[in-house]
């Protein structure tokens, strides 16, 4: 084998990204939309009940060990996808300068964001 | 004239920043990047609001503002709009294997598109009875 050949091997790490980024797409498509629309919009406006307007219903709800981990899996998951996007958004929009700090800070606030999410839906009553 | 065993230089064409508002199709591309960015922002404002039940019965405050309605309007455009392009991309992508058969395209987006309207009716169920409660 030439010297100057080079063995090309999957990027382990950036399969792991692109792996988070696609679920976390495919749980903000299937779970957000209903939960901005109940509790961002129609909640607040009156239109119905959400279990968030008042604290007795939501502490209640929080209480469920199911509905932390179904929280925590609808808010964490979507910051992958976040960082992903933004990542690749902004390298559309033209930067060609430091791609890899750029990356190494949106992956890091995505698991910053996930560690402070699970601390949140832990420790609430 | 290089060998053929040295690297040669990469052509890579200067697009500048304006590219992608020469062309519609470039601009919806652009709209479908950015969808993450205004529903991120509103998960951060949920989890302060989860994070507030720590105040306790008294110092709880749900967001209830006429702001944060606008706000929600602006991002369930985008939510929707993500939800749309990244179901509809799951018929390109998901290849299922039915014996001697592929399922793939339609059968497949119809399949996600359903699981979406399932998932929205369920969810929207609990924040709705939930709330009664």
């Amino acid at each position: 084998m030439h010297e100057h050949t080079r063995r090309w091997r999957p990027d382990r790490v950036e399969g792991f990204w692109w792996f988070m980024f696609a679920n976390g797409g495919l749980v903000a498509a299937l779970f957000l939309p209903v939960h901005i629309l109940v509790q961002g919009i129609l909640g607040p406006l009156g239109v119905v009940p959400a279990v968030d307007q008042h604290y007795d219903s939501f502490a209640a709800a929080m209480a469920n060990p199911i509905v932390k981990l179904y929280l925590f899996v609808i808010i964490s998951l979507p910051f992958f996808h976040v960082a992903h996007r933004l990542r690749f958004f902004l390298i559309d929009l033209g930067l060609t300068v430091a791609q890899r700090p750029l990356k190494y800070l949106l992956y890091t606030l995505a698991v910053v964001a996930t560690l402070l999410t699970a601390y949140v839906v832990v420790t609430v009553p | 004239m290089a060998a053929a065993d040295e690297p040669t230089a990469t052509y890579r064409p200067a697009l500048g920043l304006g590219w992608w508002a020469r062309h519609r199709h470039y601009l919806l591309y652009m709209v479908r990047e950015f969808t993450p960015i205004p529903f991120g922002a509103w998960l951060v404002w949920f989890l302060v609001e989860i994070s507030r039940l720590k105040n306790g019965p008294d110092g709880y405050v749900a967001h209830m503002s006429t702001g944060f309605v606008v706000f929600s309007v602006l991002v369930l455009f985008f939510a929707l709009w993500h939800s749309i392009t990244f179901l509809s991309l799951s018929g390109l992508i998901v290849r299922l294997p039915m014996g001697d058969r592929v399922i793939t395209g339609r059968p497949i987006a119809a399949l996600a598109f359903g699981g979406w309207l399932v998932v929205s009716l369920v969810v929207g169920f609990f924040l709705v009875w939930l709330g009664h409660a």
